[in-house]
This record gives structure tokens, sequence and C-alpha cells, in this order.
């Protein structure tokens, strides 16, 4: 088994990014090389449902935040949902959970980034 | 009462990463650590052997990086040794997380997350054996 797979979808009007598997220093580059794919295509709005990722290292971490300010920039967001534990403990002891709105489920990500799509 | 211990040595390639971290995050179940604690474990070594590999090495693919795992009756300790270039205790400056993000920018995370993850982190350069340490110690309870 691929140590990261990553499946895009389009919900509602935002791209909905599903990283499965292990983002680490190995993976990092496919991880961020999806990432720059979309907002190099105009999307702004990127919810990454991490519901089947195990595992993020700062490499990671680095990818999203080497985009954030970007996509800000065009008056989008990165959003996050459905983080396992070992996953939101990561970012929540950095203190990111102040940086990214992080939400339970895609459901309520995507109702949260309403305002985004129409803008 | 004898120490348990033993040692792996990967090449100093990202590909093993998460054969390193599987083997950290066992470790720290047997040590009799929950599963929460296993991951942060885990993640801690994937950061020290990722800045072995891509910083004392600078990416190079053919040297060696050595983990030495020791059970004691209080912690579990994991030792990662190379000969690539070292970096004494002095040296290792941690980011503040509050400013890094009120100015975000890619990388200098590593360290940060091993030492909240861990309980001590310590870094030894060997200047006459070319052999420089990184000691990261989990206390068990």
């Amino acid at each position: 088994m691929a140590d990261l797979s990553i499946e895009v979808q389009e919900v509602d009007g935002v791209a909905v990014l599903l990283p499965a598997g292990f983002i680490n220093a190995h993976t990092v580059r496919d991880f961020e090389e999806a990432m720059e794919a979309l907002v190099k295509g105009g999307r702004y709005t990127i919810l990454l449902n991490c519901r089947d990722l195990s595992y993020i290292s700062s490499a990671g971490l680095g990818a999203i935040m080497g985009l954030i300010e970007t996509v800000r920039e065009h008056g989008g967001d990165i959003l996050l949902s459905n983080l396992q534990e070992n996953v939101f403990a990561i970012f929540d002891t950095l203190g990111f959970t102040q940086l990214y709105r992080v939400f339970g489920d895609q459901g309520e990500a995507l109702a949260a980034a309403a305002p985004e799509r129409k803008g | 009462m004898d120490h348990a211990q033993f040692r792996l040595v990967i090449p100093s390639q990202t590909r093993y990463l998460n054969l390193v971290t599987g083997l950290a995050k066992r470790a720290a179940l047997v040590a009799g650590m929950d599963d929460a604690t296993a991951a942060k474990v885990s993640i801690a070594v994937d950061e020290a052997v990722t800045n072995v590999i891509l910083h004392a090495y600078h990416g190079e693919g053919e040297h060696s990086v050595e983990l030495e795992v020791r059970f004691t009756e209080v912690a579990l300790e994991i030792h990662i040794l190379h000969t690539g270039q070292g970096i004494r205790q002095d040296q290792v400056v941690l980011p503040d997380p509050k400013e890094y993000i009120k100015h975000p920018r890619k990388g200098g995370l590593g360290l940060l997350l091993m030492s909240r993850f861990m309980d001590e982190v310590s870094f030894k350069e060997d200047g006459g054996s070319g052999r420089n340490e990184c000691c990261l110690i989990k206390k068990i309870g």
C-alpha cells in the first residue's frame, strides 16, 4: 500500500481534498502538488477532509502553511475536518487550531465555507 | 534488572520514515504507554530522523541513521545516531508558536513538536569520533 494517496472531490463548489495515509517528508511533495494544483486552478477555498489521514509531520504542516496566505489573499481559506485524535493533537499542540478553522465533519465545514463560495 | 535495548540501522532515505515511526510507536506501546502517547513518540522520532536525513546529511541517501531504543524502568529512550553535520544543544532555538502563527512560513516546527511531545530532547556533537546524537526520552506513567 502506498504511504499516501490523495483524492480530490468537488462538493457544493468547494474543493475537497482527502489525503489517506501518512504525510511526512517522504510523501509531502505529492500533498503539496495536489494543493498547489488546486490553487493554480483558482480554487482558493479548500477543505482538507482528514478522515483517512493517520499521521502528519511538520513537513505536511509546512505545506499547508505555505499556501494559507495565498488563498486568504484571494478571499478563500483552508479548512480542516474529521481530524483523528493524534492529527488534532499535532495541530492543537502548536496552536494551529487558532490559525485554521477545524470542524467535526465535512458537512459543518461546507456550511461554514458558504460565504467564501459566494465571494 | 537489565535494561532491554535494540538497534535499527536504516539508509538515510525518507522512504524508511514510515518503518521507523511504526517501530517507535510499537516500542512506546511495549513500554506501557497508551495509544495517544505512543503516537506522539512516533511523531517526535519522525521529526528527529527527518532532520538527520535532510539537514545533517543534506538529503544524501547513501549514509546510515542508527536508532537505539532503550527500555528502562522509568522511561523509553530513543537515541538517533549519525555521522552527518552535528548540532550542539546551545545551537537549538525553538520557534515561538504565537509568533509563528502571526507570521506563517514553511519549516521550523519539527524541533517544537519534538520538545512538546517528549519529556527530554538533547543533542550531542562529538567532534572527535564524528558521531552525533539526538536523544529523545519519554517517561513512563
